[in-house]
């Protein structure tokens, strides 16, 4: 029975000992094995260099581009590289312009630009969510748990509560509830970062601050939420009171 | 072959109709809007469950827990006028009888927006989440706030307003006839609360008035169940034995004030 392909000699650069006596030890290969690397082929493939082998032509520059294109790009073309791949932020689904876009137009307490948070995302929150935990770390309260079940308890009461008022024609979906949620609680972040300022103990003082920065949270939340989804203008009133009673909640763990 | 086909086509992914002779205004917790609710919690199955079950069951599930989307058509002059009404229900001069509509030749209940006797479970939830807010509060005045107590006080809260709903439901089974719907009882469970709050309030901002207060509010919603009670035995129970009747409204007015000194005194504790 002849062989019908043909399999190429693979020899071993001996390092100057006899081939009998090593037969029991393993010999790593100088060189790594190269695969017959076609002159012009049909298929472009990439051949797999370790090291500082010699780049053939299709192989892009920098040697570990090789491996990680092959590997994202397996038997596909040669012209993906490491500059070409999409950005890890991007990839995400973070986009800090947008971000920032979102952040600052709640920073304005009279005046809310409504048109960028069409989009909703959950990085935004997620980041102040942070943002929060870390100023009460500060303050000597670990609420890491705490804060993100109310923020998660919240939003699910404020999409069923907007929901049910809305009736038939509300259309508040439970994500861009929980991103509205989350983007107004700018003001509550900032409180906890100006109460570690402000002198321990239930004076009045922490309550007056707590008590603007729980209006103006209240008010971006409920102008947001109006605006953004259908059917809630005339419950405005009412729909005001729920989110009042949410960061009056979250400004209860800021002030004790 | 193919008209086959195209006769069957569409079919399968279809939910099928569910065949309710009257839907209401506002449609039945499985086509309103309401529905949408019920559908999206279930997930995917949602649509498979409620799309093919039977009518029977169907109509025992709207039996037993009716549409929630009616009970949410409020609007701002509403809630003002009832919370007037459960807070000082000696001084509403009209009567308090639900006013009802035939609907499809099932007599229904008008929806709260034209009638201040209709439950609604808005000022129940607003209430039991403003009772939370000011216990929190009350806790931290008094320097004992964690947030394990505010969840502790959320379930003393629930354990209260489920107690609630069972005296009214024992009460109504007793005289025998528990056809009330679910989400009514629960309603007017919940109007404690709002009594609640206001006790609570006081107790915030001078500690002796909570002593004027707190008897005041279980008389007042002693008052405002036990009228309603009164209404609703009235068109539900068919014979009607008087001297029952008013013990049962009696000891569902008394029971409010230990119910309710207990949900009032915000403490750690579970009792006491």
């Amino acid at each position: 029975m002849t062989k019908d392909f043909a399999v190429p000699p693979v020899v071993f650069p001996s390092g100057g000992s006899s081939v009998g006596a090593n037969v029991q030890q393993r010999r790593f290969p100088a060189t790594p094995f190269q695969p017959p690397r076609p002159s012009s082929s049909a298929i472009p493939f990439m051949s797999f260099d370790i090291g500082s082998a010699a780049a053939s032509s299709a192989t892009p520059a920098g040697p570990f581009g090789g491996t990680i294109a092959s590997s994202s790009s397996f038997g596909g073309g040669g012209s993906s590289s490491f500059e070409d791949e999409e950005p890890l932020l991007d990839e995400l689904g973070i986009h800090p312009d947008q971000i920032w876009k979102k952040t600052r137009s709640i920073l304005n307490p009279f005046r809310i630009n409504q048109s960028v948070h069409k989009d909703s995302d959950l990085s935004g929150p997620i980041f102040l969510y942070l943002a929060l935990c870390l100023f009460q770390l500060l303050a000597g309260k670990i609420q890491f748990g705490v804060i993100l079940g109310w923020i998660v308890v919240s939003s699910i009461f404020l999409y069923v509560v907007f929901n049910m008022l809305a009736g038939r024609n509300g259309n508040l979906n439970l994500h861009t509830c929980t991103s509205l949620v989350g983007y107004s609680l700018l003001p509550v972040v900032v409180l906890s970062a100006v109460s570690l300022f402000v002198p321990q103990g239930a004076g009045p003082i922490r309550f007056v601050l707590a008590a603007v920065f729980v209006l103006w949270s209240t008010r971006a939340c409920a102008t947001l939420v109006v605006s953004l989804a259908d059917g809630g203008e005339e419950h405005r009133g009412l729909i005001t009171y729920a989110c009042f009673l949410i960061y009056t909640l979250f400004s209860l763990l800021v002030i004790f | 072959m193919a008209e086959m086909y195209n006769n069957m086509g569409p079919q399968p992914g279809m939910p099928r109709p569910p065949g309710n002779p009257d839907p209401g205004p506002f449609g039945n917790p499985f086509t309103g809007a309401g529905s949408g609710f019920i559908r999206g919690g279930l997930g995917a199955y949602g649509e498979r469950i409620l799309g093919s079950s039977s009518e029977y069951v169907q109509s025992n599930i709207s039996r037993y827990f009716s549409d929630p989307q009616y009970y949410f058509q409020v609007n701002d002059q509403y809630v003002r006028n009832k919370l007037k009404v459960v807070l000082f229900p000696f001084l509403h001069r009209g009567h308090w009888t639900r006013i009802s509509e035939p609907v499809g030749g099932r007599l229904s209940y008008k929806p709260p927006i034209y009638d201040i006797n209709a439950p609604d479970l808005y000022i129940p939830f607003m209430a039991f989440g403003t009772y939370v807010v000011l216990a929190g509060l009350s806790l931290g005045l008094n320097g004992k706030f964690t947030p394990e107590a505010l969840n502790w006080l959320f379930v003393k809260g629930l354990v209260g307003w489920f107690l609630q709903v069972m005296l009214l439901k024992v009460t109504l089974l007793s005289l025998g006839s528990g056809e009330a719907p679910l989400l009514d009882i629960v309603a007017y469970g919940g109007y404690a609360y709002a009594g609640l709050c206001l006790a609570s309030f006081a107790k915030i901002i001078w500690g002796y008035s909570y002593y004027a207060l707190m008897p005041w509010t279980c008389l007042c919603t002693g008052i405002f169940l036990v009228k309603t009670m009164k209404r609703v035995l009235f068109a539900e129970v068919r014979s009607y034995d008087s001297s029952k009747h008013h013990y049962l409204l009696l000891f569902l007015a008394l029971v409010q004030f230990p119910l309710l000194i207990w949900l009032g005194n915000i403490s750690v504790n579970w009792l006491f």
